[in-house]
């Protein structure tokens, strides 16, 4: 009965990977990321697990894959974080496929390092990547007031011109302050005065202003957005803010995991965050601040080797400025959870190098169109297209913009060799991690039943055993240090018992007992993210 | 008839408070302010526990089925329930809509006097409601949420276990201290057996105290320049042993979180705030509280028990959050705390960031910073009591001890063989003096603070629809002004209200007309309006202020009579009908 199930389950996967592997044109819904991990996992049951860590109020499983060495907590492990923007399908996909990549190509890095996947924390959001009306949703389902004035959801978008996207409107009207950008005249910006610009329209999103308040979808299914629903810098009674800082069932459900996971000593994060294509500045006067808003020194130079190693396998340049909106999860995961924490979008539009004919254009959405152009996407921009609009009866109101969604996802060919690098990246920081060893075991006997014991308690990885920052939090363990006597055994000098705050990547510390008595003895050190080891001593 | 047998049963196993002494009520005589001849028979010069609290909570419900609501609001770490008791005169109005004031106690579990004060307000709220019209009003306007602890489980460890006057305080999750791996592994023990944590101390002929020879309770410190003639001590601190051979003693205790540091308003993590937990509302209790307070957006006052210093204390927590409050909260908040100074001789008014320390993620600072809501910390029992004397020093407690305690409530210092330090003395004051309030003064303390939750919500908003006026404009159609009176100090929206748009604006309706225009007048005078376009017979006011008007008007077609109605969240409901 169980061999039949196990075929049958063995034949979905093949189907499925099969379905990967060849017809795959666009990103994955839920359920296809689900169906790919749960056939990925089957194959693969002494590295990897799955299982739901809650439900959203949307009714989608928010799914945990452990890959490890069937013993996840006894190795320090990596949490990789992806959905953190509900936007952001590219980021769903580069932490699925580093667990395929890794149970397919670097399996064994697991004999050291675990990691804990979270390929996707806002599936209420992505699903509307798939719908029927395409806008680029951030919120969860939670029905909320977005814009606080006591209606929920009563002024949301509407589809104008019947293409199923969002874009945005314009109307032609000399009280507005937008104006045709001169590189692209598709583009609409905002025209500035000081540079002897005059606007000539007005421009929304793409809808009817449903309560008559004069502004245009600002209620609409809003939800909370799980990249601002974190507690460093939280927006408060901002849209998407949440009640309060980790509001939600799915915030609150990974937290609660990641606090009981003691061995955790880093955690990448697919978002809007970006500290690895320029790393993140160390500044001494919000560093020394009680409210720390500043890397720390010492971590800043960590992020430094680490922005160096990233720009190593990731050639791209010119990333965009990293964006931190208050209450987002990598800023949680450094300044409040005092990880290694690491963070990027993993893909932005490169920029399009003009010749002498074509100049490269100034503005960023001129410059993803030319790119675009380039790279053969013909559906980036939906062309302006006079409508009728309920609002303005007696002006000329057009629906378009760019496509949603376009500007952070890739086309969906870009993605595995996007995920290939990511991997070696990822891999290449496990390599890194902390890991204590016991060596040069000294024993010396000094008659009359004494025996002094020395040993190096040796941090072998190029990262510390604590970030500065998670040297000062209470939820990384400290590196713990014990003696386990036999009978008729005694401690004359050391410590039966020690902690030791932090040991830097490649150092030592030096330990030393004085015991009288003989036979075996064990001693113990180590700490959860660290790893720990044990050695039995005869006397 | 099942109730009745049930009290009986409970009576006859001794598990009520109840009286055995006669108390015919011809042998009874009023004393002024106090109820005479309750229906729940209760005393308040004791303590009780988890258990004892819920028991008695849920004798005045029943007892008083017309002005009591009895709830769980949740359930604690070890699966208590967090009782609550919505009191009002359900009889008239709707109960949900009024104003309400909540009130807690017992957030630190040692500091558990706000247990009896929330008992004690609950059941004076009950047992006077026919005898002082005060009440009655109070009852008719407002309704009282009130749960005595919020810490059920730490309460009842503080009373039942070996701990000081200042532990637990945490709740009773249990959290590794030392980052030793192993959990709450080494706390107190009640080596002497006397149900407190007192001191250890040892005789040490180079230590640095000496027995005050005028008190043998006491330590005196050697000075520099002191010849010391005596036999000299070492203090080694709180009871215990190394439970875990790590070479310290009680270093990794009960918890350690801080309850009161657990809300979800400029939380911050422990390393910057001692005593934060995981993330806001992460401690299940909190948690219970805030959802109760979320589902309620009627409370518009809040009261927290703590002790012990004599303080009346408000937001700012933190100089960080120092803008949230401006002068129009300051001169409410200063009205109610400086009547509180003066209900509550020898406690201060104080502002906490200023006055006492920094508190990020404390419980008032979120009622006021993220819903509005003007809320207060009192702390409980002040050295001030014993004497009523400002100028009493700390050896005042050993005084009273003896003048006014008769020795009880000190554990005198007696020989133990410590396993680790040899040959020791134990001793000290019991974990019942000090913080908490002697049983004699109990009743007192609980009064004058219940009165003063009584200034603070009475003091809530307040609305009625003052004024209807008319004035034809021909055509048929006539102008109706109506004026809307706040008749208490709070303004339905505090200025953090406003500033982020809480709650929802207050709703102003006219019913009986066909409304053709609507708007606020802003001044009558000049006629200056300002008119609402989109459904003018709902007229949406951002705030009515404290002690003040709003006057509305509409354009109207229609000979009837018109209705006028207030509706907000805060100030609750009134209506009233053209005369």
């Amino acid at each position: 009965m169980k061999l039949k199930l196990n075929y049958l389950l063995f034949g979905c996967f093949m189907m499925t990977s099969t379905a990967t592997l060849f017809s795959q044109k666009d990103y994955q819904t839920n359920s296809e990321i689900t169906s790919n991990l749960k056939g990925l996992v089957a194959k693969h049951k002494s590295n990897a697990t799955m299982t739901s860590l809650t439900k959203t109020l949307g009714g989608e499983n928010i799914w945990l894959v452990t890959l490890s060495n069937g013993k996840p907590e006894n190795n320090p492990a990596m949490a990789i974080v992806g959905g953190v923007e509900g936007n952001h399908l590219l980021g769903i996909e580069l932490a699925t496929k580093f667990a395929e990549n890794v149970l397919n190509n670097h399996k064994d890095i697991l004999k050291n390092t675990t990691f804990y996947i979270f390929p996707n924390m806002s599936p209420d959001a992505t699903k509307q990547y798939f719908s029927k009306l395409k806008y680029e949703r951030q919120g969860n389902t939670k029905k909320t007031d977005d814009d606080r004035d006591g209606l929920i959801n009563e002024d949301g978008f509407e589809d104008l011109n019947k293409d199923g996207l969002i874009t945005l409107i314009r109307v032609e009207d000399v009280t507005g302050d937008y104006m045709m950008l001169k590189e692209d005249n598709r583009i609409m910006v905002k025209a500035d005065t000081d540079k002897g610009e005059k606007g000539s329209y007005k421009v929304f999103s793409e809808g009817i202003d449903n309560d008559k308040d004069g502004k245009f979808n600002e209620d609409g299914e809003g939800g909370v957005h799980f990249n601002k629903n974190f507690t460093y810098n939280p927006p408060y009674f901002k849209p998407g803010a949440g009640e309060h800082p980790v509001s939600e069932i799915e915030t609150r459900a990974l937290l609660d995991f990641l606090y009981e996971k003691w061995n955790i000593y880093g955690i990448f994060t697919f978002g809007p965050a970006n500290n690895l294509s320029k790393p993140l500045k160390y500044n001494a006067g919000k560093a020394k601040k009680r409210v720390v808003s500043s890397i720390l020194k010492n971590d800043a130079k960590l992020n430094e080797q680490l922005s160096e190693n990233y720009n190593k396998i990731i050639k791209e340049k010119d990333a965009p400025p990293s964006i931190a909106n208050g209450g987002g999860f990598f800023e949680w995961s450094y300044f409040h959870f005092g990880r290694l924490a690491m963070s990027t979008p993993g893909w932005w539009t490169p920029k399009f190098k003009g010749d002498s004919i074509i100049k490269a254009p100034e503005n960023k959405d001129a410059n993803f169109l030319k790119w675009a152009e380039k790279e053969g996407i013909s559906n980036a921009f939906v062309s302006w297209q006079e409508i009728n609009h309920p609002d303005f009866p007696d002006k000329k109101v057009e629906v378009g913009g760019i496509r949603p969604f376009i500007k952070n996802n890739p086309p969906y060919r870009m993605v595995d060799s996007i995920a290939i690098k990511h991997t070696s990246f990822i891999v290449d920081i496990a390599k890194m991690q902390p890991s204590l060893t016991i060596t040069n075991l000294k024993r010396e006997d000094l008659g009359s039943g004494l025996t002094r014991l020395t040993i190096d308690l040796h941090n072998s990885g190029l990262l510390p055993t604590h970030t500065e920052m998670g040297a000062k939090s209470r939820w990384l363990r400290k590196v713990n240090v014990s003696v386990n006597l036999n009978k008729g055994q005694e401690i004359l000098s050391g410590k039966k018992r020690q902690v030791i705050s932090k040991i830097e990547g490649d150092s030592t510390i030096k330990l030393t007992w004085l015991i009288k008595g003989k036979g075996k003895l064990v001693l113990k050190a180590g700490a959860p993210q660290a790893g720990t080891k044990e050695i039995t001593i005869n006397l | 008839m099942k109730s009745y047998i049930y009290f009986l049963i409970l009576i006859v196993l001794g598990l009520l408070p109840y009286n055995m002494e006669a108390q015919n009520a011809n042998d009874i005589f009023r004393a002024a302010g106090s109820p005479h001849n309750p229906k729940v028979k209760v005393v308040f010069n004791k303590y009780y526990t988890s258990e004892g609290l819920a028991e008695i909570g849920k004798q005045i419900a029943e007892a008083h089925p017309k002005l009591v609501k009895r709830k769980s609001i949740g359930k604690s770490t070890q699966g208590r329930d967090i009782w609550m008791l919505a009191i009002t005169d359900y009889s008239v109005g709707n109960a949900d809509r009024k104003p309400a004031f909540y009130v807690d106690g017992n957030i630190h579990s040692n500091e558990i006097q706000g247990g009896e004060i929330c008992t004690y307000t609950a059941w004076y709220l009950t047992e006077s409601f026919n005898d002082v019209p005060y009440v009655k009003n109070m009852l008719k306007d407002r309704i009282f949420y009130i749960v005595p602890t919020i810490n059920p489980d730490a309460r009842n460890n503080y009373m039942k276990e070996g701990n000081t006057g200042s532990s637990p305080r945490s709740g009773m999750i249990a959290l590794d201290d030392d980052s030793d791996g192993l959990f709450d592994e080494d706390g107190y023990d009640d080596l002497d057996g006397d149900g407190s944590i007192t001191s250890m101390r040892r005789k040490n002929p180079n230590g640095n105290m000496i027995i005050d020879p005028l008190d043998p309770r006491k330590m005196m410190r050697i000075g520099p320049d002191d010849i010391v003639t005596t036999q000299r001590y070492e203090y080694l601190g709180g009871e215990g042993l190394d439970n875990d051979g790590d070479g310290r003693i009680n270093e990794d205790t009960h918890g350690y979180y801080d309850p009161n540091r657990d809300w979800g308003w400029k939380w911050q993590p422990d390393y910057i705030q001692r005593g934060a937990y995981k993330y806001p509302f992460s401690v299940p209790e909190t948690r219970a509280v805030a959802d109760f307070v979320l589902s309620r957006p009627n409370i518009a006052g809040a009261q927290s028990y703590h002790n012990s210093g004599g303080m009346i204390l408000r937001g700012p927590g933190t100089e960080e959050d120092k803008d949230t409050y401006n002068r129009e909260d300051s001169r409410i908040y200063d009205a109610i705390g400086k009547k509180g100074a003066k209900i509550l001789p020898g406690y201060k008014y104080m502002v906490t960031y200023k006055d006492l320390y920094s508190v990020f993620g404390g419980e008032i600072d979120w009622f006021y910073g993220s819903r509005g809501i003007y809320s207060f910390t009192n702390e409980i029992f002040t050295g001030y009591a014993y004497y009523k004397d400002k100028n009493g020093d700390r050896d005042q407690a050993y005084m009273a001890n003896k003048d006014l305690l008769l020795g009880d409530g000190f554990t005198n210092w007696k020989a133990y063989n410590h396993p680790t330090y040899g040959e020791i003395e134990i001793g000290g004051f019991k974990k019942n003096v000090g913080r908490a309030t002697p049983g004699f003064m109990l009743e007192e303390e609980a009064h004058r603070n219940m009165v003063f939750t009584f200034y603070h919500a009475h003091h809530m908003p307040l609305l009625t629809v003052d004024n209807i006026t008319e004035k034809s404009l021909g055509g048929g159609i006539k102008e109706i002004t109506a004026i809307i009176k706040n008749e208490r100090l709070m303004p339905t929206h505090a200025s953090q209200d406003l500033k982020n748009k809480i709650e929802r604006p207050d709703y102003i309706s006219i019913s009986g007309a066909k409304v053709l225009a609507g708007m606020i007048v802003d001044n009558d005078d000049f006629n200056i309006t300002t008119e609402q376009k989109n459904n003018p017979e709902k007229i949406i006011v951002a705030n009515i202020p404290g002690n003040s008007i709003v006057k509305v008007r509409w354009i109207v077609k229609g000979s009837g009579k018109v209705t006028v109605s207030v509706d907000s969240a805060k100030g609750g409901l009134a209506s009233k009908k053209q005369s």
